[in-house]
C-alpha cells in the first residue's frame, strides 16, 4: 500500500510542479522521504494576510490517498481554524462522518480524489474567509468576530515575521 | 489508547477540549477498525445453512434463513467496514464473468475506457490513474487465467489483499459518481436535502467507508451494465424475505443478501 502512496505522491509532486497554483509551492522536505512535504503559502490579496509567506508541513499517512494527510503550519499563526500549535482544522481534511467540528453538511471532504493542491488552494480560501463557527482557536474566532481591527493588526504583524520584517 | 490521551491533554494544556474530542473520535476509530478487521474482507463460501446457527435463539430470522435457503445454497460473507457493498458487488460480478469469456471480454474493454470518461467529466486524471491502473491489473489477471476455478481463486486472493480490494473499491466507487454525475438530471430527484448530485458524490460515493443505499446500487448497476437482485432480511413481519431486483425488471447477475447496514453475498441453488 505505501507502494501506491509513494506513487500517487510522486504524481502529485509532479504536477505541483509543472503546473504550481499561484501564490502555492509545495514538495517533500527531501527526496529520500515522500511521505512528509513542506508548503509555503503566500497570504491571499486583499486580505489581512496580504504579502506573507506561511510555512506549513504536510503528512501523509502509509495509505494515502484513501486517507487524508495532516497540515500544520511552522510558523506562528493567529486563525480562527488553526489550532494554537499550528494544526490545520478544514474540512477536506476529514473524510465525511470524521469530523471533530460538525463541519457544514455542505462543505468539501476528503476523498481518494481529492489533492495536495485541493487542500492548498482550500487553505488559502481559508486564510482569506475563516469558518468562525467551526473554531479550532476559540480567542480568535471570537476576535474575529468581535474586534475586527485587533485581528487584523496580529495578522499584520505574524505577515512581518515571516518576511522578515522586525514588527 | 489511554495513555495517548493523558500524555497530550498533559502536554498541550491550551487546547485540552478539542484535543479530547479528536482523541475520542480516533479511540472510537480503533474500536470499529479492530472489529471489522476481524473479519476477512472477502470471505470464503459458506453453506447458508450456518446462517441459522447465527440465530439460534431467534425463531423470526431462522424462519427466514430456511426460507432463504429454498433458493441460495451458499453466502460469502465481507467485512463490515462501510465499503460492503461496492467490495461484495464488485468481486461478485466478476467472480460471475469468469465463466462467460465473451462477456468478460466485453467487460474489460468497457473498463479500459472508462478512465477517459471520468476524465471527460471532470476528473483529475492524475488522481484516477492509481485506481484504474490497479482495476484493469486485476482484470488481467484473472482474465488471463484459462481454468476459471484458478481465476476465481486468485480473485479471491487479489479482493484479500488489502491494497488492490481497496483500490477495486475505490474504483468502483469512482464509476458510480461518474454515472450519477452522467445522468444528474435524473439522479437529482433522489437526493435528500438541497445537495446537488456533484456534492452527493463528493460526500457520499467518492469517500472510503461510506455505506451505500439504493442510489448507489442502481447507478453501480448502471455503470457496470448488469442488476442485482437484494434480498432484505430484517425483523419485519412475515416468513419470507424480501426481493428487490434493482435496476426494476433486470435480469441480476449478482445475489445480495441485505441486514441492516450490511451486504453479504449469496448463491443461487
Amino acid at each position: 500500500m505505501a507502494g501506491s502512496a509513494l506513487r500517487r505522491l510522486m504524481a502529485e509532486y509532479k504536477q505541483l510542479t509543472l503546473n504550481p497554483p499561484e501564490g502555492i509551492i509545495a514538495g517533500p522536505v527531501n527526496e529520500e522521504n515522500f511521505f512528509e512535504w513542506e508548503a509555503l503559502i503566500t497570504g491571499p490579496e486583499g486580505t489581512c494576510f496580504e504579502g506573507g509567506v506561511f510555512p506549513a508541513k504536510l503528512i501523509f499517512p502509509p495509505d494515502y490517498p484513501l486517507s487524508p494527510p495532516k497540515m500544520q503550519f511552522t510558523c506562528e499563526m493567529f486563525h480562527p481554524n488553526i489550532y494554537s500549535d499550528g494544526r490545520v482544522c478544514i474540512s477536506i481534511l476529514h473524510a465525511p462522518g470524521d469530523d471533530p467540528m460538525g463541519y457544514e453538511s455542505s462543505a468539501e471532504r476528503w476523498s481518494p480524489v481529492q489533492s495536495v493542491e485541493k487542500i492548498l488552494l482550500s487553505v488559502v480560501s481559508m486564510l482569506a474567509e475563516p469558518n468562525d463557527e467551526s473554531g479550532a482557536n476559540v480567542d480568535a474566532a471570537k476576535m474575529w468576530r468581535e474586534n475586527r481591527e485587533e485581528f487584523n493588526r496580529i495578522a499584520e504583524r505574524l505577515v512581518r515575521i515571516t518576511l522578515g520584517i522586525p514588527t | 489508547m489511554g495513555d495517548e490521551a493523558k500524555n497530550s491533554s498533559t502536554t498541550t494544556e491550551d487546547v485540552p477540549q478539542l484535543n479530547q474530542d479528536e482523541l475520542i473520535m480516533a479511540q472510537q476509530r480503533q474500536i470499529e477498525k479492530e472489529i471489522s478487521e476481524s473479519i476477512p474482507l472477502v470471505g470464503e463460501l459458506e453453506s447458508i445453512l450456518l446462517l441459522e446457527h447465527e440465530y439460534s435463539n431467534d425463531t423470526v430470522y431462522q424462519e427466514k434463513v430456511r426460507n432463504l435457503s429454498l433458493k441460495y445454497s451458499s453466502i460469502r460473507r465481507t467485512r463490515p467496514d462501510g465499503n460492503c457493498f461496492f467490495r461484495a458487488f464488485s468481486f461478485a460480478y466478476i467472480e460471475r464473468l469468469l465463466d462467460k469469456k465473451e462477456e468478460f471480454k466485453a467487460f474489460y474493454q468497457k473498463a479500459e475506457k472508462s478512465k477517459d470518461v471520468l476524465v471527460e467529466l471532470g476528473f483529475q486524471q492524475f488522481t484516477v490513474e492509481d485506481f484504474y491502473d490497479t482495476y484493469l491489473d486485476v482484470l488481467k489477471r484473472v482474465g488471463d487465467i484459462e481454468n476459471t476455478e484458478e481465476a476465481k481463486a486468485e480473485l479471491y486472493t487479489l479482493f484479500n489483499d488489502q491494497g488492490y480490494s481497496d483500490y477495486m473499491v475505490v474504483y468502483l466507487r469512482l464509476l458510480t459518481s461518474g454515472q450519477l454525475q452522467k445522468e444528474k438530471d435524473f439522479y437529482s430527484c433522489f437526493i435528500e436535502g438541497h445537495r446537488t448530485v456533484e456534492d452527493f458524490c463528493h460526500q457520499e460515493v467518492e469517500p472510503m467507508y461510506k455505506e451505500s443505499d439504493h442510489i448507489h446500487i442502481i447507478a453501480a448497476c448502471a455503470a457496470l451494465g448488469t442488476g442485482v437482485r437484494v434480498i432484505y432480511m430484517d425483523r419485519g413481519t412475515g416468513k419470507a424475505v424480501t426481493e428487490h431486483d434493482l435496476p426494476e425488471g433486470c435480469i441480476p447477475s449478482v445475489h445480495l443478501l441485505y441486514r441492516p447496514g450490511h451486504y453479504d453475498i449469496l448463491y443461487p441453488v
